[in-house]
């Protein structure tokens, strides 16, 4: 399958999708006008190659510094899709980014812990003023 | 500022700038701890670029980094809420992008605490609606915000909505104190009621 790159711009994150590698990452900031118009291209794509995928590992990273409240829907049914690919028998490791100092996306993580249990979560903390 | 006389005229006599009222406006502001204020229209480049001056003003302050990120939260959903819902809208109603809509937007310190303030102008028929969703909001408790919050996000969005429904949500998640809101009458068209949200950070 294709990679699927979308360069970063002021208000939405970089998104670098190598499939052959099985690595997907997103990082950046993220408030676009319209987060809907912004993110379905890209679960129509990761849903595109879940459904390719058997029994396979791989590793997602996702590095965002901010991310609005029309976002955090969107975000949601990224790592939904994950996690039925993980029911499905994927290994599917979650490496979640955030600032030591911010409490608002570490709940975010501990909401998807709760939610996505088959997603293995790894909690990436970086030094504050460094997400 | 000093010595600036009170107007100046132009060749064909006209007045192109009131220094003396711009002078009170702009110290009315400064005793007022306003730090940052904006009214006008608000499309997706403007909300972009006040947030890059928010951040870099907040950085320079030394603002603790769990304050300012409150902040630019509570800053980019109440401008983007403008954005997408104010009725004074110079773009199409249902143009789904690249929207351009009118309002205010202002940050006021005092003491320790930030106080954001936003206001538009709605359709006076949607007042009730926009209350009974704002109302509640206000009188809930931190816990509840939460426990809210976290409902809001695993549900489908509303039919009204924008965004995920969350945009008050994520005001009240991110203030210190409760929201709070009011409804004046719009001096400029009868059909419509400015609505204003205060969030205290």
């Amino acid at each position: 399958m294709e990679p699927f790159f979308l360069p970063a711009s002021p208000t939405s994150p970089e998104v670098s999708f190598e499939f052959a590698r099985h690595h997907l990452s997103i990082r950046g900031e993220s408030y676009p006008e319209n987060a809907a118009a912004f993110y379905g291209p890209v679960i129509d794509r990761l849903r595109s190659y879940l459904a390719l995928c058997d029994g396979q590992a791989i590793d997602v990273h996702v590095a965002l510094a901010y991310f609005n409240s029309s976002s955090t829907k969107m975000l949601f049914a990224i790592f939904e899709a994950l996690n039925d690919a993980a029911i499905f028998g994927n290994e599917v490791r979650l490496h979640w980014y955030r600032d030591e100092e911010d409490d608002t996306i570490q709940e975010f993580g501990q909401e998807l812990r709760d939610d996505f249990s088959s997603l293995e979560f790894v909690d990436c903390v970086l030094p504050a003023g460094h997400a | 500022m000093n010595g600036l006389p009170a107007t100046d005229f132009t060749a064909n006599g006209a007045i192109p700038l009131q220094y003396q009222q711009f002078q009170e406006f702009w110290r009315a502001a400064s005793e007022r701890q306003v730090i940052f204020f904006y009214a006008g229209y608000f499309s997706q480049h403007v909300v972009s670029a006040i947030a890059e001056t928010i951040r870099a003003r907040l950085d320079a302050a030394g603002t603790a980094g769990p304050t300012s990120r409150r902040i630019f939260s509570a800053f980019v959903e109440m401008s983007q809420n403008i954005m997408h819902y104010s009725a004074d809208a110079l773009t199409p109603a249902e143009q789904p992008d690249r929207q351009i809509r009118g309002g205010a937007f202002c940050i006021g310190v005092c003491g320790e605490r930030f106080h954001l303030l936003c206001a538009n102008p709605v359709a006076s028929e949607r007042v009730e609606a926009i209350r009974a969703r704002i109302e509640p909001l206000c009188a809930m408790t931190v816990d509840e915000i939460r426990s809210a919050y976290r409902t809001a996000l695993r549900q489908a969005a509303p039919e009204d909505s924008k965004g995920a429904g969350l945009g008050l949500l994520t005001m009240a998640r991110d203030a210190s104190a409760p929201l709070a809101f009011h409804f004046l009458p719009d001096s400029t068209d009868a059909g419509r009621t400015v609505f204003c949200i205060a969030a205290t950070i």
